[in-house]
């Protein structure tokens, strides 16, 4: 297309303002028609997937190759620490075996209806946020997989994240460190209220504990099952008294070494079961 | 094929790099490294790639290339779709008035000229964020983030260059 020089520069500067409007006319329009932006996202996520998980692959197997190096390296000091830790755990589960029983035991006297067993997705996180204000992570299954919104997603240290959109073939997954991610949590010791509430950094703050509680650094938090996105139990991290007095919580997942992780639905599992009904509706049953 | 159509072609090609390598730019950001603490703080490639292309090669990189881009950004790092958009087209439009003062000069003048223009993006990246949750956000991330930036300009805008040299030396 030829144009004249003047008309030219004015279909550029016409241009320019045009598309900041638009930036700024699409942030907006993510804040009101959060769904309608939502799903666009997803489907170009879902585009992109693909190409993610291959270029995602050097890096993994680099730092497993790291990894692997380290390993060799103190592999003689492992296996004492492993020995030991077998022995203790052996006592372990001896403790847990008489513990099933005696549950078993009880729960039967009790008629108590234990909570179904959930389902899990194993996937692979094929991106984390460059963004400098983003916690999020990108896994490689979607809908397709029975992934849907809401699912949690733990690593084997404890709670990660939980999934907050599904694709066809990939999920986003919001972690717990980032600035809207809200957890009911406990404290284990003390069964001290709080929310965790993600702030960007690599702690999450305690936030609405009860005026008397009585917590301490180290203590264990875990998930309380309130709201019932999550269910009651699930390690996240231990607690840190930061300078100001705020209480903050270092998470046992390394989000930096996230590379597998597992999603679980809870969210059909409501916290208040009504005797005779299923607990988990049918459509979960397709899940894999 | 007739030899005018393979020219075109080429050309075609040539001129389609400096967008590819943007959106090649774009996942390379998003994709894990496993590297404790980089994440956040990763350098902004795009941010150097529109800011480098813009300066020598405006006709290849239009807004409307630069637009999509930052958006592709924002929806595969999970950011607020629009910010980086926003920042990249205004980071383009700077760097394309200001061509000019960087083209030919040494290569300390482009990279102060960049440093205060991821500097500034930065700052726009941080009131916005901070706009679009109503809520006072830490900006240390962002500064360590444009500080990697910065720092890494000169090695992204080698490879740029020698690119460039490659594709359009005979042009």
């Amino acid at each position: 297309m030829r144009l004249a020089a003047p008309a030219k520069v004015l279909l550029q500067r016409f241009a320019f303002l045009f598309l900041i409007l638009a930036a700024f006319g699409i942030m907006l329009l993510s804040k009101s028609e959060t769904i309608v932006v939502e799903k666009v996202s997803t489907v170009v996520v879902d585009v992109f997937a693909p190409i993610m998980d291959v270029l995602s692959r050097p890096a993994a197997a680099a730092n497993d190759a790291v990894k692997t190096v380290r390993g060799l390296a103190d592999l003689r000091d492992e296996n004492i620490r492993l020995a030991r830790e077998n022995e203790r755990l052996l006592v372990w589960q001896e403790a847990a075996r008489r513990l099933a029983s005696q549950n078993q035991a009880l729960q039967s006297l009790l008629d108590f209806k234990p909570s179904p067993n959930s389902q899990s997705i194993a996937t692979r996180v094929i991106a984390d946020s460059g963004g400098a204000f983003v916690r999020s992570i990108v896994v490689n299954a979607g809908d397709r997989d029975g992934v849907r919104k809401g699912q949690a997603a733990v690593s084997g240290a404890g709670l990660a994240g939980r999934v907050t959109t599904a694709g066809y073939r990939s999920a986003r997954i919001l972690l717990i460190t980032d600035i809207n991610s809200r957890v009911p949590v406990l404290i284990e010791s003390s069964r001290d209220r709080a929310i965790l509430s993600g702030d960007n950094s690599g702690m999450p703050r305690l936030t609405f504990l009860p005026a008397n509680a009585s917590i301490k650094a180290g203590d264990r938090v875990i998930t309380s099952g309130h709201g019932g996105v999550f269910p009651p139990g699930l390690q996240i991290g231990q607690v840190v008294p930061s300078g100001d007095g705020i209480m903050r919580v270092k998470p046992n997942v390394s989000f930096d070494q996230l590379e597998f992780v597992r999603l679980v639905d809870f969210a059909a599992v409501s916290p208040i079961v009504p005797q005779g009904e299923p607990a988990v509706p049918p459509k979960n049953a397709a899940s894999r | 094929m007739t030899p005018t159509l393979s020219h075109r072609l080429d050309a075609v090609a040539r001129n389609v790099v400096p967008a590819a390598l943007g959106v090649f730019f774009v996942l390379i950001s998003s994709i894990p490294f496993y590297i404790p603490g980089f994440g956040p703080v990763a350098p902004n490639f795009v941010l150097m790639a529109v800011f480098f292309w813009a300066v020598h090669r405006i006709d290849l990189f239009t807004s409307v290339t630069v637009f999509f881009i930052g958006l592709l950004l924002d929806i595969l790092v999970g950011a607020p779709p629009g910010i980086n958009a926003a920042v990249l087209v205004l980071v383009r439009a700077i760097a394309a008035s200001q061509g000019k003062v960087f083209r030919g000069k040494s290569f300390l003048v482009l990279w102060w000229g960049f440093g205060l223009v991821a500097l500034a993006s930065g700052l726009v990246i941080w009131i916005l964020t901070a706009i679009y949750h109503l809520t006072l956000i830490n900006p240390l991330p962002i500064i360590f983030q444009m500080t990697m930036t910065i720092a890494a300009f000169p090695f992204l805008a080698w490879i740029f260059a020698r690119t460039h040299q490659k594709l359009f030396q005979h042009v």
